[in-house]
């Protein structure tokens, strides 16, 4: 199951891309949706975020995020439109209730509630994508730069868990073959017999760590200052990403200081779209669709992809 | 040189003097305990400067003394390559591992890049660049840490037994490479290793360790004549039966040996070999006595699939009976542990039945312990966190409820570690580490005895200790049943031997029809005299042929091609 959710190799763009200038174009989708309030522009960066997913075959690992995140938004909405009674329209009148007061439910609210039901959703899709095409030792290699130490221990620990995993598998099995019964017994007695677990792991990792410091000795670490190998090419699509997604983060700047990116939605619904809204929303979308189209383009155009 | 470590007043290593020339090839063998990680450790610069402890004489390099030499010097001129390769790497990729000691030496980009990618290259390791290093097999995990030290670059390359965690397949190729390294390359080699089939011929020079000194120090084949002479192990089988006839010459590989027999021993007089499987295996041991009584394991029709879909047993059907000592052979992989865990009622069969001791798996009455059955894994740590030798032996007892009346005295006499009975475990070396796990094991008198590879990673001395125990256990009525790699320990002590293959058995008879008619899991003196003399196993076997053959039962002119 967990499997299913973590980051697998692909041929898709943006799995090829420098890990740095994925982080850019999906912190750019993040703060768009933190930005606005619009309907119409939570929507165009919402299906911005689905198109990137399929065009990067991630949907699949998509969705499991997106089914919870379905369920939480119908909740949100339900809830906010059970309590907020801010809103003018009434679209159902409820009973009265002895301690809620009267269940009306307004439109108002019930928008309100499915706008940031979306704005959850692609939060959630960020978090999603960010997982299924960046491999998480491309983000480690990429700040050990700063925190060479912080990263290195970050680094002895993510390969320790799956040889701990496997090692107290084993020991276990061995446990069970010496008589121990770890189902057996009061709750005190069973921590006891896991505290021996324990002990087996522990001790046995202590002298793995002598070990594993001993051939980084022999590999000179520490013996004065160190250079930084640098895994990742800057292509031509890097940079053509890495700008799109500045730019879509300077006009969602833009269209939020000309208060485009907001919408009222208390005590009345405002107008959805007038026309300068839209060329903004149109112009904010270019971004992330020329990435798509190049995402689409890599799968389906080989030439396209030399040439990127 | 002498070095003790910190807190042990007996030195590791005694009065040592040794000269490297550049591009040798030295083997260094020895029993655990002899010095010899010690001596590799000296040289590459890790004693006393990681270790500490007390070094008296002096290390060189190049001229150089090593105490005057900077570390980065030092590190990029002699690389050293340990045993264990899952506690050898500390990143996540492999291109970052093998980055990682090239960045400590400060080097800039464009020359790291081109080490990388020679290094790479030259160990084929390029299509796992970026592959999670905890993802690999060890094979491909030693490899890695080789490749992390050859990109460093460095004219002394020292091994500290490379293979003794890795399957005869991985360990052979990372032989070749070594060998590749100092053939093709020009490195130096100092290779300290168990598997001496695989490597003894390769080297220049052989150093024999005993006590922390070097007693034998002579091209290989002089340190074979030398070893037959004072009864010392640390020879490989065709090396040995040449060395103890008191051959002229002493051919190192089967090859040479073939032609040396080829004067004295005619094809044609060679008796015809029984196929494997002719006979009852079930009968093979303890003949009418096992087919009577009841299977101390039998499995009808066995299958199982792990969680991942992968399919590891095929219909496994076998009988086992009581007094039988049987070795489980076949590549990694073909489902041999899995087998073993099916008998130890670890896994539960997913079709088809499996009854040990008269018990059945299918109804799960084999989810309570039993102590009827004893069952050792591959790593002794697993076993062992008790403060003493004698508490992991009383747990045991306690865990099943038994009194000792003398179990434990009688174990740790049959194991021999009366002696350390008061020592912590973790405190032993390796091959006392396995015994103590063992003897957990043996207190509570189990009657069938499940062994996981357990010669793994031990020299020659401890494998006869531990086959002469088996061996002894078995004939006090003990019914073992091993999974091994190890074809030489399966030929002298086994009597039956089942071959498996993707999951299915594919032989099954005596351990000398199967391993005697196998190409690959023969051992080294089946394939020295196929075709010759196919019932030749052992080395008793052999020596006892060719006396037998030979005028005064010495070849006296050995390796004279005919």
């Amino acid at each position: 199951m967990l499997e299913s959710l973590c980051y697998e190799e692909k041929d898709a763009l943006l799995h090829n891309t420098h890990p740095l200038v994925t982080l850019l174009f999906l912190a750019a989708l993040c703060f768009q949706a933190l930005l606005f309030t619009h309907p119409l522009y939570l929507l165009g960066v919402f299906s911005a975020g689905i198109l990137t997913a399929v065009v990067s075959d991630a949907y699949g690992k998509c969705r499991p995020y997106l089914k919870l995140g379905l369920w939480v938004a119908g909740l949100l909405i339900a809830i906010n439109a059970l309590f907020v009674h801010a809103g003018q329209t009434v679209i159902w009148q409820g009973p009265d209730l002895p301690v809620l007061g009267r269940l009306d439910l307004h439109l108002e609210a019930v928008c309100y509630g499915a706008a940031m039901g979306v704005r959850l959703l692609i939060l959630l899709l960020v978090f999603a994508l960010y997982n299924a095409v960046v491999h998480p030792d491309k983000i480690m290699s990429l700040f050990s730069r700063l925190a060479f130490k912080s990263a290195l221990i970050l680094s002895l620990s993510t390969r320790m868990v799956p040889a701990i995993a496997r090692e107290l598998a084993n020991v276990v099995e061995v446990q069970q073959m010496r008589g121990v019964r770890f189902g057996a017994g009061g709750l005190g007695e069973r921590l006891r017999k896991y505290s021996w677990l324990l002990e087996v792991i522990l001790t046995s990792s202590l002298e793995g760590a002598l070990q594993v410091a001993e051939s980084m000795q022999a590999r000179a670490f520490g013996s004065g200052p160190r250079t930084h190998y640098q895994r990742f090419l800057l292509r031509r699509r890097d940079c053509i990403i890495g700008l799109l997604s500045l730019l879509a983060l300077i006009l969602a700047l833009c269209v939020k200081a000309r208060g485009y990116g907001d919408y009222t939605y208390y005590p009345q619904l405002g107008p959805l779209g007038s026309a300068p809204a839209l060329i903004w929303l149109g112009l904010l979308m270019l971004s992330p669709l020329a990435v798509i189209l190049m995402g689409w383009g890599w799968r389906r155009c080989l030439s396209w992809r030399s040439g990127m | 040189m002498t070095y003790c470590y910190p807190d042990s007043p007996n030195p590791a290593v005694k009065n040592l003097n040794l000269i490297l020339e550049e591009g040798e090839f030295v083997l260094t063998v020895g029993s655990s305990g002899s010095g010899k990680s010690s001596l590799a450790r000296v040289m590459a610069g890790l004693i006393p400067d990681f270790y500490g402890g007390d070094l008296t004489g002096r290390v060189f390099y190049e001229g150089e003394d090593l105490r005057d030499t900077r570390r980065r010097l030092l590190c990029s001129g002699i690389g050293i390559v340990f045993q264990d390769p899952e506690k050898q790497l500390v990143m996540t990729s492999v291109e970052a591992e093998i980055a990682f000691g090239l960045e400590n030496l400060g080097l800039p980009q464009p020359e790291m890049l081109r080490r990388l990618a020679e290094v790479m290259s030259f160990l084929g390791l390029s299509s796992l660049k970026q592959e999670f290093t905890a993802n690999l097999s060890g094979g491909q995990k030693q490899k890695v840490a080789l490749a992390a030290v050859l990109a460093m670059q460095p004219r002394l390359l020292i091994l500290d037994e490379p293979t003794s965690q890795l399957d005869p397949m991985a360990a052979e190729e990372l032989l070749n490479l070594v060998e590749r390294l100092n053939k093709e390359l020009g490195y130096t080699v100092l290779l300290i290793e168990q598997r001496l089939e695989r490597c003894f011929h390769l080297a220049d020079r052989l150093l024999l360790m005993e006590g922390g000194q070097i007693i034998c120090d002579a091209p290989a084949a002089e340190a074979a004549r030398w070893q037959a002479a004072h009864d010392r192990p640390f020879i490989p089988p065709v090396a040995r039966l040449f060395a103890l006839l008191r051959s002229q010459t002493i051919p190192l590989t089967v090859k040479d040996g073939r032609r040396a027999l080829r004067g004295w021993l005619s094809t044609a007089t060679r008796p015809p070999a029984p196929p494997a499987g002719e006979e009852m295996p079930q009968c093979r041991q303890g003949g009418e006595r096992t087919c009577r009584q009841p299977a101390m394991l039998e499995a009808r029709d066995l299958w199982f699939v792990y969680p991942n879909g992968r399919e590891a047993l095929k219909g496994i059907s076998c009988r086992i009976g009581p007094g039988e000592f049987v070795v489980i052979l076949g590549e990694n992989a073909a489902g041999k542990t899995t087998f073993l865990k099916q008998a130890a009622g670890l896994l539960k069969p997913g079709r088809g039945s499996i009854s040990v001791l008269g018990r059945q798996a299918r109804t799960g009455n084999r989810s309570e312990p039993d102590r009827r059955l004893g069952y050792l894994s591959q790593n002794p740590n697993d076993y062992l966190f008790q403060e003493t030798v004698e508490a992991e032996l009383r747990f045991t007892l306690h865990n099943f409820g038994l009194d000792d009346q003398g179990a434990i005295e009688n174990i740790l006499l049959k194991t021999g570690l009366s002696c350390v009975r008061g020592a912590n475990p973790r405190d032993l070396s390796g091959g006392e580490r396995q015994r103590v796990a063992l003897a957990s094991v043996l207190v509570a008198g189990p009657e069938l005895l499940l062994l996981d590879e357990p010669t793994r990673g031990l020299d020659y001395l401890l494998k006869a200790g531990l086959g002469a125990l088996l061996q002894a256990l078995n004939r006090q009525g003990l019914t073992i049943m091993m999974v091994t790699h190890d074809v030489e320990f399966a030929a002298e002590y086994a009597g039956r031997a089942l071959m498996m293959f993707d999951g299915r058995i594919v032989s099954d008879g005596s351990a000398r029809q199967v391993l005697g008619n196998s190409l690959f899991y023969a051992p080294q003196l089946a394939r020295l005299f196929k075709g010759f003399r196919d019932d030749v196993l052992t080395m008793t076997e052999a020596v006892e042929t060719m006396k037998n053959v030979l005028p005064g039962g010495e070849l006296v002119h050995a390796g004279k091609p005919e």
